[in-house]
């Protein structure tokens, strides 16, 4: 089974905090789906001269400078912001 | 107001242009019959934008003036499409309150036309599931069945469509999410070709597979909202031109010669009802000229793992970018930035969104990402060049859309990878980025809705809504149920 420790650096790779409960459902189900993924080991994967899965050519547009969006708007979903930058209490 | 068979949207055009009813009148309609509705298919209603939006249609009809098709038509959006200064979450408490600044283009397009926008509907969070279940705002309810699920993720959309809530809905679709709740509510629902609808202004879940496409009572009904939002279009750079008319033209086409190949791998373990009603749907294409042939399509069998792994990952990166600083959620109290990362993060999304993070980061991280991402990834080619090669021999494949019909709400169905089961009939689609319509074929013994599926090559999606079209005509709509409930024209 997947260790505890590796259950902990993937949520901090996550940016998660998990309470001892979590840790150990996510150990259990872990298993699982790394168990379900590993069914993909035993096949042969011959793919060097297939195409790209999706295959599309970026389409670019040309490079102008267009209107973009005003920042007091964008600043309407952190409640204004302060002096036009997203905000956060400073650390102690 | 009966105008006979299925399909809302010409109906709704004929009776306003006929003044038999005005889009205001009608609009109201829809909010009454949603306000009085249990099925939790919608999470927020935009009443005002709706009625002022029906005024104008009503203004123009006034006027004399021509309308379009979809202009008046009141429909909804998944609650992941984004619309300026409407709350769009993904049902998901990390994004409370957040407003977009910006229309998705498959929205605007709409909006453009004169689309009726009633409200966003229920999603699974973040569209991560197939019942409609992981949503913070509780699960929507199957019109057919309200102790059932509706499928997921697009289940509000599904419920809405299916239990008269709205002409129509856009859904997106990931893995299944439009086809499968279509399936489960009786409804059509079209996935289409990757690059065929732009993303932009769809929350990301697996950019590689996310695709916006039509929920609708009838195939017809979805190759008019299909041929309004399909194209090109500059904020999405995987988005494409479709070659060729409107699909809509092709919908009366003759399915005479068709060839229809059967895939024997989708049909095991599949629910013995579920076979037996898509085996009909095959007489009755024979019945239309069609040839069907069994063949055999190995690659299917690992296109779930593969497909599970990739999600991840993408959705590992995608949802990185909830961090509590610019939108959303933000938690009350912290030390310092990281803290108020982690706990926003912890408290905003739910357990599946949490799990899945953790296996795409699992899949990503040294020592595992060539055994497993890379792996996938050439397997993924793997997969759609046998799909390819089997295009090559038929004109469409047809499969169930999902191994049983809509299940009891509320239960422990096992283990996440047992639940993950449940996508086998829709995930490779979106594995190989094809297009793939659910068209509803027949009702169990309990009288719930089955769905078959029809799968095509790339840009196939006018071959696609044609075949379906013509199995609905040719069993004179019977599958395509209307129920009794909400707004019935």
């Amino acid at each position: 089974m997947i260790s505890r420790e590796e259950v902990l650096n993937l949520a901090n790779l996550s940016k998660l905090y998990l309470d001892e409960e979590e840790i150990e459902n996510i150990r259990k189900e872990m298993d699982s789906m790394i168990n379900f993924a590993n069914e993909i080991n035993s096949l042969d994967a011959k793919c060097e001269k297939l195409p790209e899965i999706n295959n599309i050519s970026n389409a670019f547009r040309e490079d102008e400078i267009v209107e973009s969006y005003p920042q007091e708007e964008i600043l309407k979903n952190v409640d204004g912001g302060r002096e036009g930058f997203f905000y956060i209490k400073k650390s102690n | 107001m009966d105008l006979g068979k299925r399909g809302a949207i010409k109906k709704i055009n004929k009776l306003l242009t006929d003044k038999e009813i005005s889009c205001k009148e009608l609009t109201n309609r829809y909010i009454e019959e949603i306000e009085k509705s249990d099925l939790n298919a919608y999470v927020i209603m935009c009443e005002d934008n709706a009625l002022k939006s029906a005024e104008k249609v009503d203004k123009k009809i006034s006027l004399g003036e021509k309308i379009g098709v979809l202009e008046g038509i009141p429909m909804t959006l998944k609650d992941n499409i984004s619309t300026t200064g409407i709350e769009t979450k993904c049902c998901s408490k990390i994004l409370e309150g957040y407003k977009p600044i910006y229309n998705a283009t498959a929205w605007e397009l709409l909006q453009n036309k004169g689309a009726v926008l009633l409200g966003k509907t229920n999603m699974d969070e973040f569209a991560m599931g197939s019942a409609c279940e992981n949503s913070c705002m509780g699960r929507a309810k199957n019109p057919h069945d309200k102790s059932r699920v509706t499928g997921g993720s697009s289940g509000g959309g599904a419920a809405a469509v299916s239990g008269n809530l709205a002409a129509y809905a856009l859904g997106s679709d990931t893995g299944g999410s439009i086809r499968q709740p279509a399936s489960f509510c009786g409804i059509v629902g079209l996935k289409p070709t990757y690059g065929s609808v732009s993303r932009y202004g769809l929350i990301a879940y697996a950019s590689s597979f996310d695709q916006i496409g039509p929920i609708a009572q009838t195939a017809e009904d979805a190759a008019i909202i299909f041929d309004a939002i399909c194209g090109h279009d500059s904020k999405d750079s995987t988005s494409v031109k479709i070659e060729g008319g409107p699909s809509y033209n092709e919908i009366n086409n003759s399915i005479k010669g068709l060839k229809i190949g059967i895939p024997k791998e989708y049909y095991d373990g599949v629910n013995e009802e579920v076979k037996s009603s898509i085996e009909k749907a095959m007489k009755v294409y024979e019945s239309l000229g069609a040839k069907i042939e069994y063949f055999s399509l190995p690659e299917v069998k690992y296109s779930l793992p593969v497909y599970y792994i990739l999600v991840c990952a993408e959705a590992a990166s995608n949802l990185a970018r909830f961090d509590g600083v610019r939108y959303g959620y933000r938690t009350e109290n912290y030390k310092d930035i990281n803290e108020m990362m982690c706990k926003t993060r912890s408290e905003g999304f739910g357990a599946e969104v949490k799990r899945r993070i953790l296996l795409g980061n699992y899949v990503l991280s040294s020592g595992y990402y060539d055994a497993y991402y890379k792996k996938a990834q050439d397997l993924r080619k793997v997969i759609a060049n046998a799909f390819n090669g089997a295009f090559e021999k038929f004109d469409v494949f047809l499969t169930p859309t999902s191994p049983f019909t809509a299940f009891e709400a509320g239960k422990e169905y096992g283990s996440p990878t047992e639940i993950y089961l449940a996508d086998i009939c829709t995930a490779p689609v979106n594995t190989v980025g094809i297009p793939g319509i659910s068209v509803p074929c027949g009702f169990d013994s309990k009288n719930l809705p089955i769905g078959m599926q029809i799968l095509g090559a790339k840009f196939s999606e006018a071959k696609l809504l044609n075949v379906a079209h013509q199995y609905e005509i040719a069993t004179n709509y019977e599958n395509n149920k209307c129920l009794e409930t909400g707004v019935r024209l």
